[in-house]
């Protein structure tokens, strides 16, 4: 492999599609045929309709069996999505798939150059000859085969995670559940109702944290954070940190000796500490200690010790007694697991609307944002369920929310896109309000009301028919009345064409929300990407929504972008299911891209090592020299090492410099000079 | 409320006039007037405009219905009952028809000015309906040039209705006297004077 096989004259098959008028309609399919047949090696060019149907695929494959042909070349669309195709139909036609090459004339040619058909034509011919280069010099490979460990990893405990878990668990692999905070449910366990059914948030949640901790498959992991992650698909291997709680579970006391043991949830160390701290749980509308749980349906039901607070009086330790549960000595342990696959179901932040100095949050006392009215209209919240003006503790009768706060949102200061839930918890604090306080009214500040959902649109009338007021224009700022502490809304109403000055006794901001603080850490741990908004990508936006770039990674929630309850539980299922494939399987094949050394030509400098992203490569001693090695399947083809090698020692497959070379000649010496 | 001014100048007051809308300024009581006469729900209009957009009306005049029923949500019953646009709709119930959310803008519309009525802000071209109304039984009575075209088209001059048979005109006169209407369009036309 280190040389370039010339024991074969190549024959070249090239196929140029119409694409319908996709490429037709800028492109002279006929005449960029026509120019193939004259290029060296071509054996045959076709052209047809649709390369990628049925008819197309078999043209490849007779073509190959009658002219012998030794590469094939389809000129068509990007390799996204039909290289797979027409690797397929050179494999039917008895050819290596690797002998494939594509030449992109749709997305990077007629699409862009519509309008330019003569010199668009010229560039298809330029893309078809320099695939013919490369095709003259393609070689066999063969996929690499690895197993894939029967275990897989989600990471994240909210609603998202927990159901891809649940999944993954119930389709008999075995999951690890790793969760940063000390218990699951994540942000859908702050909220009091759910939109459109205003089902109780934590009534459905509860019973599914439950399935959860009991579920056999399942290994939660709470207070947990990711450390690090190496290996590939089938052979992660994750380090995580176990973060020191302070307190002991029934079965680590039965581990230490302790008869009976354990932390029971009984609460009798809150009552004894004297520290108190802001809950963040509830956005620290109420008092934690330093010795905690978030809410009572934690899962598991385990105190936490703060340590960043507590000034270990051990005052819990006495109260605890017998049980010993409190350790006030703990330390952070870290542990290595094994697992084929891994969901990511990180979540999302507020976005600090503080930010937006027009609305007064944080300045003014009675603008609150939605999440805070979520925890002010809970029952089991700091005000058990009763909404009051911070600045008073006075009922507020005229609320106003303001849509889009922070979304829609091009200054660089909020975020550009649409936070896609705000206008449906909207209404639906509207109908909490009109139920719950006599008299009260709603003013609903939008732009669009966005009610896409299944049975959203009719939330959206049942709302307004209730009598919650809209008004179509975005509030461009709130004063404060300084005795009143009321608060003038100004804004247009844009379908009556005037300013509006409304003075309301409390304002909401539907404030938009942003990636995780951790989003950049994981993206790197994990080695997926994220798109500009900073969330994580998925493989493609509409046909592979649940994937990564990353082979074995997947995406569940809105750590992927904005999305309410039922689509994120959605695309938990569609990812735990995309990420139990390769484990039912139990192995995987890896694109044979992959770098390799020319033993003979290596001065084992071991320049390489230090470069490779991966960790792949390493240095050897072989027959009493240093050469470099590569670890096929930690290695991605990305090219680093094969172009840095100072002694040109290094091969990549597929990408080698000889087919590079020939095919930038092809581009620089070739063609209608 | 509006922010007033002390300008000497009362042609600059009104020019710069606080136009805001302000909570206060507004009768929240009118819509539920207007549903109850109209029987339609117009607060659950949500201003998509298929209402302006069917109206023969409005490309002809600045009737625009849509505002007329963002107006009443909002209670602002002043400047709907004042404003002489109301008496712009041709009641021809094209809004009516389309209207996405059910509603029937006509009938709000027609609740407005039997609101607007109450306070007698009724144009004078209406008011002399009524009175040829209660003249003749007809809003345009019968006249030479319409009687000669009947003519010539073989019907006979009077068409088969009060003109021809007015013994049947007081039973008209009775039920517009029941509502007070012909004497209250009296009065108006004669303070207009």
């Amino acid at each position: 492999m280190a040389e370039v096989k010339k024991n074969e004259e190549p024959r070249i098959g090239v196929f140029v599609c119409h694409c319908g008028t996709n490429i037709a309609g800028s492109i002279d399919v006929k005449a960029v045929m026509e120019y193939a047949r004259t290029l060296p090696n071509v054996a045959i060019a076709d052209d047809y309709q649709y390369m990628c149907s049925t008819p197309g695929q078999n043209k490849i494959a007779e073509a190959i069996a009658e002219q012998k042909l030794t590469g094939v070349v389809v000129a068509a669309c990007s390799p996204r999505l039909h290289e797979p195709t027409f690797r397929n139909a050179t494999k039917a036609g008895g050819l290596n798939p690797f002998r494939f090459e594509m030449a992109n004339i749709r997305e990077q040619n007629s699409w862009v150059h519509m309008h330019q058909p003569e010199e668009a034509t010229a560039k298809a011919k330029d893309a078809v000859r320099i695939a013919v280069a490369k095709a003259s010099l393609l070689e066999d490979l063969v996929p690499k085969s690895v197993p894939v460990e029967k275990a897989a990893m989600v990471v994240g405990g909210g609603v998202g995670g927990m159901q891809a878990a649940l999944d993954l668990a119930n389709a008999g692999i075995k999951t690890y559940l790793v969760e940063k905070s000390p218990t699951i449910g994540g942000r859908m366990s702050q909220l009091d109702k759910t939109f459109p059914t205003l089902d109780c948030s934590q009534c459905i949640l509860t019973p599914k944290m439950v399935d959860v901790y009991r579920n056999e498959g399942i290994e939660l992991l709470t207070y947990t954070e990711v450390e690090q992650v190496e290996g590939y698909i089938g052979n992660f291997d994750v380090t995580l940190r176990k973060k020191a709680r302070g307190v002991i579970t029934p079965a680590e006391a039965e581990a230490r000796g302790i008869v009976g043991g354990g932390c029971t949830g009984c609460g009798d160390c809150v009552d004894v500490c004297p520290v108190i701290k802001p809950n963040p749980f509830e956005l620290g509308m109420a008092p934690r200690k330093a010795i905690y749980i978030y809410h009572p349906q934690v899962s598991p039901l385990i105190y936490t010790v703060d340590f960043d607070a507590c000034v270990k009086c051990g005052l819990c330790v006495e109260a605890c007694g017998e049980k010993k549960a409190v350790d006030l000595e703990m330390k952070d342990e870290l542990m290595t697991v094994k697992v084929g696959t891994v969901v990511l179901a990180t979540g999302y932040d507020i976005f600090p609307i503080e930010k937006k100095f027009e609305w007064g949050y944080k300045n003014y006392d009675n603008v609150i944002t939605s999440l805070e009215f979520e925890r002010l209209i809970c029952a089991s919240g700091p005000t058990g369920g009763h909404l009051v003006r911070p600045s008073d503790g006075e009922t507020p009768k005229k609320i106003a929310f303001v849509l889009c706060a922070g979304s829609r949102d091009s200054t660089g200061v909020g975020k550009p896109y649409c936070s896609r839930f705000c206008c449906m918890y909207s209404l639906k604090h509207a109908h909490q309000i009109i139920e719950k306080i006599p008299g009260a009214i709603p003013y609903i500040f939008y732009m669009d009301i966005r009610s896409f959902g299944k049975m959203y649109e009719e939330f959206y009338y049942r709302i307004q028919n209730e009598g919650a007021k809209f008004i179509r224009g975005r509030v461009a700022n709130i004063l404060e009345d300084p005795v009143t502490k009321n608060l003038h809304v100004n804004a247009e109403d844009t379908l009556l064409g005037r300013p509006i000055d409304m003075e309301v006794d409390m304002v909401v901001l539907a404030a938009a929300i942003q990636p995780t603080a951790e989003t950049e850490k994981t993206r790197r741990l994990f080695g997926v990407s994220c798109s500009q908004d900073g969330w994580l990508l998925e493989a493609h936006p509409k046909l592979n929504p649940c994937g990564t770039t990353t082979a074995g990674v997947y995406l569940a929630g809105v750590c992927q972008g904005p999305k309410d309850i039922p689509d994120t539980v959605a695309q938990a299922e569609g990812a735990a299911s995309a990420a139990s494939i390769p484990i039912h399987r139990g192995e995987v094949e890896l694109e044979p891209y992959f770098a390799q050394c020319m033993e003979e030509k290596c001065a084992g400098c071991g320049l390489c090592v230090n470069q490779c992203p991966y960790g792949a490569l390493s240095l050897v001693e072989k027959d009493g020299r240093t050469v470099m090695q590569v670890t096929e399947a930690k290695c991605k083809g990305c090219g680093t090492c094969g172009g840095f090698c100072p002694g040109g020692a290094i091969w990549m497959q597929h990408f080698a410099t000889p087919q590079i070379v020939a095919q930038i000649d092809a581009f620089l010496l070739g063609g209608e000079q | 409320m509006a922010v007033k001014k002390d300008y000497k100048d009362q042609q600059l007051a009104e020019k710069l006039r606080d136009r805001k809308y302000y909570i206060p300024d507004s009768n929240p009581e009118f819509i539920k007037d207007v549903e109850k006469i109209g029987q339609t729900a117009a607060h659950m209009c949500y201003q998509c405009g298929t209402c302006t957009g069917s109206c023969p009306s409005a490309p002809r005049s600045s009737y625009r219905i849509r505002l007329f029923m963002r107006k009443a949500v909002l209670g602002l019953e002043e400047e709907i009952l004042t404003d002489p646009d109301l008496w712009l709709c041709t009641t021809c119930y094209s809004c009516t028809d389309r209207c996405p959310r059910d509603l029937a803008p006509t009938d709000a519309i027609m609740a407005m000015r039997n609101l607007a009525a109450r306070r007698d802000i009724v144009p004078r071209n209406f008011l002399q309906t009524v009175q040829l109304i209660y003249k003749s039984g007809h809003g345009v009575p019968n006249n030479d040039a319409n009687r000669a075209a009947r003519k010539k088209l073989g019907l006979d001059e009077e068409p088969e209705t009060t003109h021809k048979y007015p013994e049947y005109l007081p039973g008209i006169r009775k039920i517009i006297d029941h509502y007070g209407l012909k004497d209250r369009a009296d009065k108006i036309l004669a303070e207009g004077e």
